[in-house]
């Protein structure tokens, strides 16, 4: 049995520095990885991240992480991911990472994800070049995130988003913003390549559980929504949920 | 701050509570009544609820700030979730 602690959106900034921290020192007992879920900054500043990063350091469990909208904020991503990576989290975006935890490969692969909508309401890449970059970006996160899970050979295989795949996750939130919170192009991609659990932040006042249509796993751990330091998600090695059989158009 | 139309006023206080980067927070709720901001939604700690309403007293010192957000607790979960 695999342990996944997962938060996201704890917005480190002046007067927010402590959230996790106080927590740490149980977590090598609690879970065998960390998963990160965006938003680790309130800016976007390298400094904002360097309290996180600093916390983090030494943890004698892997930290993975994928950056959120706040953290592209200040222009500086790369700085912040630099600083993270300074500390030893392995930060993802369009690609993934495999990790060996008692003998079994457990594979992440992540992005940070973008807007458009869901089925039947999502945004096209049609008209003006902002909509075109608008929707474009999702497409070619999305399809980056399919070829990175595709390509990962692993026991279990986890994928780490910031913004949501689903619309379940997303009940409470207003409607209006809905395109802005996630888009079903990411979950799609899951279930074209398949994956044990999708995680992901953004929306503080959705809800933690949902599933992708084709059955795996959600899991909103914006840190509003699940008000804990972190949540633990234990995932059997041996029960993947595989591609749903193509029925459509390929 | 220039004079706003009251109609629109609310937004513009949401507008400065997200980019003023001592709050940057997206999530907050803002309703005006008379010369009454009342502020709503979740925050991570004690401190940024305190910096909110000094933020919006800048901002309005003419005004009442009534700052009903709530911070969110951050505690170790109980116990775990088994998902596969």
């Amino acid at each position: 049995m695999i342990r996944i602690a997962a938060v996201g959106d704890l917005h480190y900034g002046a007067g927010s520095q402590d959230i996790l921290r106080p927590s740490l020192q149980h977590l090598p007992d609690r879970a065998d990885i960390l998963l990160l879920a965006g938003d680790l900054t309130r800016c976007g500043g390298p400094e904002e991240v360097r309290v996180l990063a600093d916390q983090v350091r030494g943890l004698p469990i892997p930290v993975v992480a994928v950056l959120g909208n706040h953290d592209y904020h200040a222009d500086r991503e790369d700085d912040v991911r630099r600083v993270l990576e300074g500390a030893g989290v392995k930060v993802l975006e369009g690609d993934a990472v495999a990790l060996d935890v008692d003998g079994v490969r457990v594979g992440i692969a992540g992005t940070k994800g973008f807007g458009g909508g869901f089925r039947g309401a999502h945004g096209s890449d049609f008209g003006e070049p902002e909509m075109k970059a608008f929707v474009g970006h999702t497409k070619m996160l999305s399809d980056r995130l399919e070829q990175a899970l595709e390509e990962l050979e692993a026991d279990l295989r986890i994928a780490l988003l910031h913004y949501s795949p689903i619309e379940a996750t997303l009940e409470g939130e207003r409607l209006e913003i809905y395109p802005f919170l996630g888009s079903y192009l990411m979950a799609e991609a899951v279930d074209n390549a398949g994956a044990d659990l999708l995680l992901h932040g953004h929306a503080h006042h959705g809800v933690e559980k949902g599933r992708t249509p084709a059955g795996i796993p959600v899991r909103n751990v914006a840190q509003p929504v699940i008000r804990h330091a972190y949540n633990v998600y234990t995932l059997n090695a041996h029960r993947q949920v595989l591609p749903a059989a193509a029925g459509g158009i390929s | 701050m220039t004079e706003k139309r009251p109609d629109y006023l609310p937004e513009h206080i949401r507008e400065t509570l997200i980019h003023d980067p001592r709050v940057a927070e997206q999530d907050l709720r803002v309703e005006v009544k008379e010369h009454r901001v009342m502020l709503g939604g979740n925050v991570a700690t004690p401190q940024l609820r305190q910096t909110i309403t000094e933020v919006a007293s800048e901002l309005l010192p003419g005004y009442e700030i009534v700052n009903e957000t709530t911070v969110v607790p951050a505690a170790e979960p109980d116990g775990e979730e088994p998902v596969s």
